[in-house]
C-alpha cells in the first residue's frame, strides 16, 4: 500500500507515538489533572506543560489555547460560539464556498437559526480576495471565516491581508488552519487572527485532539458548546487526555524542528510528481500556480472517470475529495465552486504527501495514475 | 474488506474486462447519460452470438457490469438478449440502489442490439 492521503490524516510520528504508549503506562498522567491531590498535580503539569509547547509552534500564549477533540469541534466551538455571543450586536456572518465541511455545515446551521451569511466564491484559482470579502461586510458583521490551506486544493488563503482589514473594522477573523499548522510558518503574535482551529492528527500527532486558539483581546468571546465540569475555564469542560496532550506536544516540538526541511521535501516530490502525471494529456492542475502548499497536489484529467481512475490506482491511497465526503461519489462541492465543469471535477484526484513520503512512492503513483488513465481512455467509446 | 464498496465479483472484472473493445465490422450500439457512456458491439454466427464487446465510460460497476454482460451472452443465442436481466446482474455484482440508473444505460445498450441485430437479419 502507498498511503497518499496526508491531508486526510498523516500516519503518527514514531516518536509521538512512543510519547503516547509510555503516558498511558505512566503513573503521573494516570490522574485527572484537575485533581488537587500530588498525582494529579503530576497530570497537571505535565498537561501544562504540554499545551505550552503546542502554543510555541503557533506563537501564541498557553492560555490562550482550548483543547478540543480536533478541529471540527474547534471550528464548532469557534463559529457557534462567537456568533451566539456577539448575536445581539448583530447577526452577519462571512464564509467561503471552499471551506471544510466542518465551518460550512455549521453556517449553514446558523443560517437555519436565523443568522444571515454571506458565501463568497473564490476566483478561478480558488484564491479569496480581500475585496471579495470587504464587498460584503455590513455595520451588522461580526465574524468571519476563511480556511489557511484548502483541504482540497492546497491553496493558501491571505490570511494576513485579510485579516488586517477586518481588524480595522473590528470583525473577529476565525482560521481553520487544520492544514497548515506544523507545515507552514505560522506567529499568532503577528497574525491578525482572532480565532484558529487546529489538529494533531493533521501534522503527525493523535487523532481525538486539536485546539482552538483564542485571541486574548477585548470583545473576542464565546459561548461554550458543552456544559459541566469548569475545565479550561469553563469554555471546554471535560477531563483532559494527558497522553494525547503530550502527544500533540511531541508533534508539534517535532514540526518546529524540521518544518522547513519538511517543505523542501514536500516540495520535491510535488515537482517530481507533476512532471510524472503530465504524461498524460489532458491533465489539470487544480490549484492556484503560486499560492499553495506543496504536499497537495489536486488534478484533473480529461475524459476519464474519477471513481474508476481511483479504484484502477489501487493500492495507491489517494482522495477524490475531502475524507469527510469521499464516499459521496458527487463532484466536489470545492471544485465545482472553482468553475470546474461536473466531469473535471469528477476526475479529480487529490495526492497528498509528507514526511514520510519517498520518491519511491511517488513513482509508484505515477506509474499507477499514468497506466490507470490509458486503461479506462481506450475502454471509452470513441467520440 | 469492511466499507469497501466493491464486491469481490465488481474488483475482478473491473481489473480483467476480457470483453473490452470493439467487434469489427460487426453491430455496434451506444447509449449515453450523463454519467455514463456505454458502447456494445456484437457479430452472429448463425443465431449465435460469436463475439460481444463493451467500451464503457463509468464507475467501476458500469465497467463490470459491461464485462458481466458480454461474458454472460456471448456464445449464446442471441435469444438470451431478450431475457437477459438487468436486475439480477445488479443484485450478483452488489451495485448499490443510487447507482441503479447507470445500470439501466446498460440495459437500454442491451435492447438497442438486440433491435439492431433483428435489423441486420431483416
Amino acid at each position: 500500500m502507498i498511503y497518499l492521503d496526508y491531508a486526510a490524516t498523516t500516519p503518527v510520528d514514531p516518536s509521538v507515538a512512543a510519547v503516547i504508549t509510555e503516558a498511558m503506562a505512566n503513573a503521573h498522567t494516570l490522574a485527572n489533572p484537575s485533581a488537587v491531590h500530588l498525582a494529579g498535580r503530576q497530570s497537571a503539569a505535565l498537561s501544562e506543560a504540554g499545551v505550552e509547547t503546542v502554543a510555541s509552534l503557533l506563537g501564541c500564549a498557553a492560555r490562550d489555547l482550548i483543547l478540543t477533540s480536533g478541529a471540527t469541534e474547534a471550528d464548532n466551538l469557534a463559529i457557534q460560539g462567537v456568533a451566539r455571543w456577539r448575536a445581539d450586536r448583530g447577526r452577519h456572518l462571512v464564509t467561503s464556498r471552499t471551506e471544510h465541511k466542518a465551518v460550512t455545515d455549521v453556517f449553514s446551521k446558523l443560517e437555519r437559526e436565523g443568522f444571515t451569511v454571506s458565501w463568497l466564491t473564490p476566483d478561478a484559482n480558488g484564491l479569496i480576495q480581500i475585496d471579495a470579502v470587504r464587498e460584503v461586510l455590513r455595520d451588522d458583521t461580526q465574524l468571519v471565516s476563511i480556511m489557511h490551506v484548502n483541504n482540497e486544493t492546497g491553496v493558501i488563503q491571505d490570511i494576513a491581508g485579510i485579516g488586517e482589514m477586518l481588524r480595522e473594522r473590528d470583525i473577529l477573523f476565525h482560521v481553520d488552519a487544520a492544514q497548515s499548522v506544523g507545515k507552514l510558518d505560522i506567529d499568532l503574535e503577528s497574525l491578525p487572527v482572532d480565532l484558529m482551529s487546529i489538529a494533531a492528527h493533521k501534522f503527525y500527532g493523535p487523532k481525538g485532539i486539536g485546539a482552538l486558539y483564542v485571541a486574548d483581546r477585548p470583545g473576542c468571546q464565546l459561548e461554550p458548546l458543552f456544559y459541566g465540569g469548569g475545565q479550561q475555564r469553563g469554555r471546554r469542560p471535560g477531563t483532559l487526555p494527558v497522553p494525547l496532550i503530550l502527544g500533540f506536544a511531541k508533534a508539534a516540538e517535532i514540526a518546529m524542528e524540521r518544518m522547513t526541511d519538511d517543505l523542501k521535501h514536500v516540495t520535491g516530490l510535488h515537482d517530481r510528481l507533476l512532471t510524472g502525471l503530465q504524461q498524460s494529456a489532458g491533465l489539470h492542475v487544480n490549484s492556484h500556480p503560486q499560492s499553495h502548499y506543496p504536499g497537495i497536489l489536486n488534478v484533473s484529467i480529461d475524459a476519464v472517470e474519477g471513481e474508476s481512475l481511483l479504484l484502477g490506482m489501487e493500492p495507491v491511497c489517494v482522495a477524490t475529495g475531502s475524507a469527510c465526503n469521499s464516499r459521496n461519489q458527487e463532484p466536489s462541492y470545492v471544485l465545482r465552486a472553482l468553475g470546474l465543469s461536473d466531469a473535471q471535477a469528477q476526475s479529480a484526484v487529490r495526492f497528498s504527501f509528507g514526511r514520510f513520503t519517498t520518491e519511491q512512492d511517488i513513482d509508484a503513483a505515477i506509474d499507477a495514475h499514468v497506466t490507470s488513465v490509458a486503461r479506462l481512455r481506450a475502454l471509452k467509446p470513441r467520440a | 474488506m469492511m466499507n469497501d464498496p466493491y464486491s469481490s465479483v465488481v474488483r475482478r472484472l473491473f481489473a480483467n474486462p476480457k470483453h473490452g473493445g470493439v467487434v469489427d465490422g460487426g453491430v455496434v450500439v451506444r447509449r449515453q447519460a450523463s454519467d455514463v457512456d456505454i458502447e456494445l458491439s456484437a457479430a452472429m454466427q448463425g443465431e449465435i452470438l460469436k463475439t460481444v464487446r463493451f467500451r464503457a465510460y463509468g464507475c467501476p460497476h458500469v465497467l463490470a457490469a459491461s464485462e458481466a454482460l458480454c461474458e454472460a451472452v456471448e456464445g449464446h443465442p442471441r435469444a438470451v438478449l431478450a431475457s437477459f436481466g438487468i436486475h439480477g446482474l445488479a443484485q450478483e455484482l452488489g451495485v448499490p440502489v443510487e447507482k441503479t440508473g447507470r445500470l439501466l444505460i446498460l440495459e437500454d445498450a442491451l435492447r438497442a442490439l438486440n433491435f439492431a441485430l433483428d435489423g441486420r437479419n431483416v
